[in-house]
Order: structure tokens, then sequence, then C-alpha cells
């Protein structure tokens, strides 16, 4: 944003101060408040939206009707640059996740976090490392063992494409252990989760690196050993599985889902907004909504989503450059 | 046997409840529709229909949910038969000989078949899910990429055959099929392959588009040069909705046949209908007496598929209800909407929720039930269609092929796709290249390539990974035959041309 620009939007949100008279510093949706979900009915995406349209209108978190509209296409991109088109106005929000940022580091999106104002993360995933049941390793640091010995040794499951969150995750779990991580042997499953786990469950892969709601069944009717999560603490739905930071790598790497502004937000609209999600991350229906998909909430206000994001790019960033997954 | 009994009268108790009976109707009405309609398949039609599950009971969301999916299986066909455009991928093989036969009057006995075929089919796959559902999910665990692999190479040089006596022309097909699936982002490295510089390409080019253009809109094409022909149709005729004793004789065999094999074949992970329905297509071409009427409008060559199709649709559930792992798209909705109710499924769902199991398995039989009931009422309505007048129609094909493929990727770039596949559909009918083997090679090509390149991985690009794997070596024969197979049928037309062109002369 130029200076002449942000001069504008500063009259501007002055002129509405001024506007509305006296209660000046609050700002409120002034119509129906539309929850973008870049995706169809039913994916991570929608399931987020609606979590969250249903906490803010049982709860009544906001005085305007709240609805949820699916815009899917171009891996969240049709959605997004819809989101990106109502600058300025807070009665629109989009839902978003890790892939955001991972899409435009790898090259494949034009469109990065820094086009949205970033308003909360809300809910994450863990991912974890697995084995099959029989397999000779117990404990995440055996198998990271076996791999500095030989990184060969075992074929790895990944889904649905190198470079995301699973991917990356496990690369720098290893190069943390001191793997060469050059020579790892990747297979890579379009269908993701599912097929992953078949293909470990049939003994064609050694080790699976899969968000843990995909292999929390398998692993609780030990079929599969998680050996170690990339949570900061242990979860409740897994207390016998260690955090990689237990196993001494100081790894947490969340597979986050959040929700977005429109570009060009003024503080009353980002107080305001902060003041809801809050409300949203704590209320005990939300909770349980997220926990039904075996999700955890894990709130970051939007100045701390921002300053993550940030971070999340300066890691990623030189990682993704590196590995030589960045398309030009 | 008998706790299998038990649990299945525990089934039907809960299937049978007044709320879920309801249900199941509305499901298996919701899915033929949806199958009708070309670009929402069953997982657009679950996936729409969430919401509205929130408030149910678990049974009852599932129990919907799988009345979509084996209604669209219904559905399906209607529109390969009517309007030569599959509603659903997996009805793409009943276009070959359900249009065909719709086209010499005999709309009614084509849908007729595809609704009994597809019951018969259905039914006699929910018994095998009762009987087998765990054996059958741990065979499917035997399925790595190298078998997939070879699975895959099996079926598509099983659609080679289907080129008879044009071998080479199907073969050039299967290859331009082949190329166009490797369009798009390479999963294993990433690479952009022939996109060209345009990113709508970098996702690669939806194999429904394709189809819907080589079959719908070449259809319009072809319909455009005969705009003022009226078709005169004897309505009497279309009316006539049941198959006679004789089809009945005929298609039993390849029904009881081809079900099994794709109730298997449907329990693997990413084999889907279409696949299944093809291999069914194939195999009972080659059992059948006259196969030179395939293509042309053969019965069999509706029922084998049409019951091929649901049965894999029914297995499929297999994998998600008995190991907790959704083995396609669909399947994968359903597993997202029932972990939002609360259910799990897994290895201890049969345990801890027999009712929720049973009640679906139940639920499947009175589904079908259902199905049959609702579909052969609706024949002859549906099948007077074809009384339309070709200006008329036109529209209406033109209208649904678009239609359904903006549905499938809200891309409008879909829309040139559409158009040019269109074409080469048409010119590649005017030069005589059969169209099967491309459109098969599209939707195969694209697994084929990556079980392959999964599998190598293990030894480095050594093909010795196959070397111990016996399921795969058994594929790999199996592909090794039929193509041996169309050589000598091959042959055997070449000689048959001769001779004739020697009478002739």
């Amino acid at each position: 944003m130029n200076k002449l620009e942000f001069a504008g939007i500063a009259l501007l949100s002055a002129a509405a101060v001024f506007s509305t008279g006296a209660c000046a510093q609050e700002w409120q949706p002034d119509s129906t408040i539309e929850i973008i979900a870049p995706a169809n009915p039913g994916g991570g995406w929608d399931l987020t939206a609606r979590a969250i349209q249903r906490t803010l209108t049982e709860g009544k978190l906001v005085k305007k009707n709240v609805i949820v509209s699916n815009k899917p296409g171009g891996g969240g991109a049709t959605g997004w640059t819809y989101l990106k088109g109502k600058e300025k106005n807070g009665n629109f929000l989009a839902a978003n996740s890790s892939l955001l940022l991972l899409n435009n580091l790898l090259g494949s999106s034009p469109l990065s976090y820094k086009d949205f104002t970033p308003l909360a993360m809300l809910t994450t995933d863990w991912i974890g490392i697995a084995v099959k049941a029989d397999a000779p390793y117990k404990s995440g640091i055996e198998l990271l063992e076996a791999l500095k010995k030989n990184p060969g040794a075992l074929t790895i499951g990944v889904g649905p494409a190198m470079g995301n969150n699973d991917h990356l995750s496990f690369i720098q779990i290893a190069r943390k252990f001191g793997v060469d991580t050059s020579k790892l042997k990747w297979v890579v499953y379009e269908g993701a989760g599912g097929d992953i786990l078949m293909s470990l469950l049939g003994g064609h892969i050694g080790i699976a690196t899969v968000s843990v709601p995909e292999m929390l069944t398998q692993h609780k009717a030990g079929k599969v050993r998680i050996l170690g999560i990339t949570s900061d603490k242990r979860m409740e739905l897994l207390p016998d599985v260690p955090t990689w930071k237990e196993q001494g790598i100081d790894i947490v790497f969340p597979h986050w889902r959040g929700i977005q502004l429109p570009p060009g937000m003024t503080p009353a609209q980002i107080a305001y907004w902060d003041k809801v999600m809050a409300e949203v991350a704590r209320s005990e229906s939300f909770k349980k909504t997220i926990e039904s998909l075996n999700g955890q909430v894990y709130y970051k206000n939007s100045a701390e989503f921002t300053k993550f994001l940030e971070e999340q790019t300066a890691i990623l960033g030189p990682l993704t450059v590196e590995l030589g997954l960045v398309k030009k | 046997m008998e706790s299998i009994l038990s649990n299945l009268l525990l089934g039907f108790q809960n299937a049978l409840s007044l709320t879920n009976l309801l249900w199941v109707t509305i499901g298996s009405f919701l899915g033929t529709l949806f199958g009708m309609l070309p670009g929402i398949g069953p997982a657009t039609g679950i996936a729409i229909l969430i919401p509205l599950s929130y408030g149910m009971d678990p049974t009852t969301a599932l129990i919907t949910m799988c009345a979509i999916y084996y209604g669209a299986m219904f559905g399906g066909s209607i529109a390969s038969i009517m309007i030569n455009t599959p509603g659903d991928a997996s009805a793409i093989v009943t276009c070959w000989d359900g249009y065909r036969m719709a086209q010499k009057g005999f709309a009614g006995k084509a849908l007729a078949t595809s609704a009994i075929a597809s019951f018969v089919g259905g039914m006699i796959a929910c018994v095998m899910v009762v009987l087998l559902a765990q054996a059958a999910a741990s065979v499917a665990l035997k399925f790595g990429p190298a078998e997939m692999f070879a699975l895959v190479l099996f079926a598509m040089t099983a659609v080679v055959t289907l080129a008879e006596g044009k071998l080479l022309r199907g073969a050039v097909a299967l290859l331009i099929g082949v190329m166009i699936s490797t369009i798009g982002i390479d999963g294993q490295s990433g690479v952009f392959r022939f996109t060209m510089g345009i990113d709508i390409l970098q996702d690669g080019i939806e194999f429904l588009v394709a189809i819907i253009g080589c079959y719908a809109i070449a259809e319009v094409f072809n319909g455009y040069s005969e705009l003022n022909v009226v078709h005169e149709i004897d309505v009497k005729k279309i009316g006539r909705v049941m198959i006679s004793k004789e089809d009945w004789k005929q298609i039993w065999l390849p029904i009881v046949r081809s079900t099994p094999v794709a109730f298997f074949l449907g329990c693997l992970p990413g084999v889907g209908g279409s696949m299944t329905s093809l291999i069914a297509y194939t195999t009972e071409r080659q059992f059948s007496k006259n196969p030179e009427d395939w293509g042309h409008g053969d019965i069999v060559g509706i029922a084998a598929p049409e019951a091929a199709n649901n049965a894999s649709s029914t297995a499929s559930i297999i994998p998600m209800l008995a190991i907790g792992i959704p083995s396609s798209g669909t399947t994968a909705v359903m597993l997202g909407a029932l972990m939002m109710l609360g259910v799990q499924p897994g290895p201890m769902l049969f345990e801890m929720r027999p009712d929720v199991a049973w009640g679906v398995i139940a639920s499947m039989f009175i589904g079908n039930i259902v199905l049959v009931f609702m579909n052969m009422p609706m024949v002859p309505y549906i099948a007077k269609l074809l009384a339309l007048p070709q200006k008329l129609l036109i529209p209406i094909i033109v209208c649904l092929a678009f239609m359904g493929t903006y549905m499938m990727n809200y891309s409008t770039f879909d829309f040139y796709l559409l158009v040019l596949f269109g074409c080469l559909g048409y010119v590649m009918q005017k030069l005589d290249i059969p169209i099967p083997p491309m459109v098969l090679a599209l939707i195969l090509g694209d697994t084929m390539e990556k079980t392959l390149r999964q599998a190598l991985v293990a030894t480095d690009g050594s093909p010795a990974v196959f070397l111990d794997k016996p399921i795969a070596l058994v594929f790999f024969a199996l592909a090794a035959l039929s193509i041996v197979y169309s050589l000598y049928q091959n042959r055997k037309v070449e000689r048959k041309r001769k001779a004739a062109s020697l009478e002739t002369a």
C-alpha cells in the first residue's frame, strides 16, 4: 500500500468515525455477514466456515445474519480472489489454512497472506509420523536412527503432493536429527491420507507422514503406531504418543486453519473481529464441533497470526527453494 | 453364520424404521437425479446434502448418503442412453451400446435393462458385503502400487481389444489419451508438463470434460448435419419398457459373472466405477458369441457394465466401514460427514456401533428395491425425450453439457476444452478412429503412471520390484493374453475382409 492510498483510507475511516458520532471507536458489521468457504461443501474449509457460522449465530456473538457461501475452484483461489475484491469491507470473511501460505511459497498461487488481513488462527491438526504396528521401531528416535544409518531403508508415503505440511514437517524433523534428507525415498499419493494408510497397512510403504486425525482410529485399533507428533504438548486424544519436542527434537508444526478479512481493514474493524473470534475460540460448542472432527482449537489473534505467518514464511520459504520445490 | 443373521436382523430393525425408510427413498430419488445430470456426481450430491445431515441420527445420515451413491449409479446410465452423455463417470461404458440401442428405437428396453442389471448387481453385492466385508477388506490391502499398476495395465490392454479389426487405430487413440493425461503438474517431482504457459492447465484436464466433449458435443455436431430430419419414433414401441424372456436369458449370466469381479475391484482404493464397468464390458465381450454387435446396441453391453458399477459402488463402502479408510472421493466425503456426527468408522465400528454398521448394510437391500420400483415406471416418460425434434434436443444437450462442465470445477476455461474435445471427437469419428480407447486412457493414464512410479521408488527404479509380487504377475499375464487375443482377432477380421473383397472381385 502506498502512502497516498494509506492517507485515503485514513481519511475515509476518519469520515466514518465522524459520521457515526459519539460511539466513534466502535465498528459493527452493517449488513449480512458472509463467510466464504473457498471450496465445495464437506471439505475442511467448508466445515470450519460452518462451525464458525454456527457458533456466531447460536452464541449471538454478532447482531447480523451470518451466511456461508461456497466458492470452490482453483485450490481456494476463486473464493480468496472474491474476498480480495471486498477491500475495506468488514462484512466479509473467508476460511483459510496453511495451504494459502504453502501454495504461494511453492509458486503455484500468486495470492499470499499479505493480500488479506489475517484475522485468527482457530484450529489445527497435528502431523504424525507412523509405522505399521509390526514394525520394529518403538520410538521416533529409533526410526530416525535407522534413517540416519540408511536414508533409503524405508519408503515414506506422502500426499497429495510434495511440499505440503506433512512433507516439510518430516524434512525438518529428519534434518534436526542429522538425517541426509536428500536420500529419502518419497512415494507420493494423490489421494493423501486414505491411500497412504491403505498402503502402510498393506506393507507397501514403510513410513507414513499424515495428519493425526486421519490415522487416529488405526492407531487406537493397534494397526499402526504413531511415533511422534508435531504438537507443542501431548494431545488429549492420544495420551500415549509423545511429541517430537519430548523426544528432543525441537519442532512444533501445526496444520492450521483460520479465517481472514479482506485487505485494508481499519484498526477498529480488526479490534471488533478480534473480540468476536476470541469468543468463538472460547466457546464450548465450537470446541465440541472441532473435536468431533478430531481437530483441536488453537487460537491466535490477528497480530499473533500475522507474526506466525511471517515466521513460517521465513523458515519454509528458503526450505522449499532448497528442496527444489518452487516453480518459477 | 448365526451371528451374521442376528446382526442383519438388528440392521433391518434399524433400517425399517419409518424415518430411515423415508430417507432411503429420498436419497435414492436424489441420487438418481444427481446421477442423471452430467457433472453432478455422487460426491457432489452428497456434499450438497451435508448441511442437511447435521441434525440427523448417524445411521439415517449414512443410509441417506449411501442411497444417493448407488442411486446415482442407477441414474448415470439414463443420460448415457438418451443423449450419449454419461451422467456420471462410471456410466461412460453404457453410452457405447445404450445410446445405439436407443437410436434404433429400443430406448425403453435399454433403460429397463440398465435398471434391472443395476438392481441385480446391487443385490448380489449387498449379499457379498454381508458375507465377505472383512475378508474383502483385508485382500484389498494386498494391493499396493505394483499390483495397481499391473491391474491398470491390464485394463488398458483390454480396451484395445475393443477396437476389433482396427488394432492400430485403437492403439493410436489409446496413446492420444495417455498423452493428454500427462498434462499438468507432475505430483512426484512438481514439474509442469505440457501446460504451455497456461496456468489453469496445471491441474490437468478433467477427464469428464473430455468425455462430455467427445460424446455429447461430437454428437451435437453429428445431429446438426441432419438438423431437419424428423425421427419417426414409434411411441408405442418406447412404451414397452420390460425386457423379454429372451433378453433375460441373454443377460443373466453376464450380470452374475460381472458382479463378483466388480465387487472385489470396488474394494480397492482408487478403482472407480468407470474402471470396473469397463473391465466388465471388455470381459463379457470376449465371452460373447457375437462380439461384432457390441458397440452397435448389444443388450449385454448395457447389462454387464451397469451391474458392475452398482456392485463396485456398493463395495466401495467396505474399506470405509471395515478399515475406516475411504477408497474414493465419494466415500471420503461420507467419512467427513460421519465424523461430524460423532461416528468414527473403522475397525471398531462393527463392535462399538453394530446398529449403525448393520443398519446401513440392511438399508442397501431396501434401497435397491426402492430404486428399481422408482426407476421402472419413469422409463417410458424419459424415453419419450427421443421423440423431441432435433431442433429441440440439440440445444438441450448443449445446455446440459455446458452446465455439467461448469459444475465440475467452476472454471470457464473448461468450456474451451469442451468444444475442443467435441471437435476432436467428431474428427476421430470421421477418420474411423475409435474413441473409447482414448477416453479410457485418459481416465486410467494418470493412475497408471503414478502407480508405476510409486512402485519403482522402493527399488530405485528397477523393475525387479514386480517380480516378487504374484498378484502383479497374474495381471501382467492377463495383459499379455489380451494383446495376443486382439492380434488374433485382428488377423481373423483381416482375413474375412480379404475373402469378402475376393468374392466381390
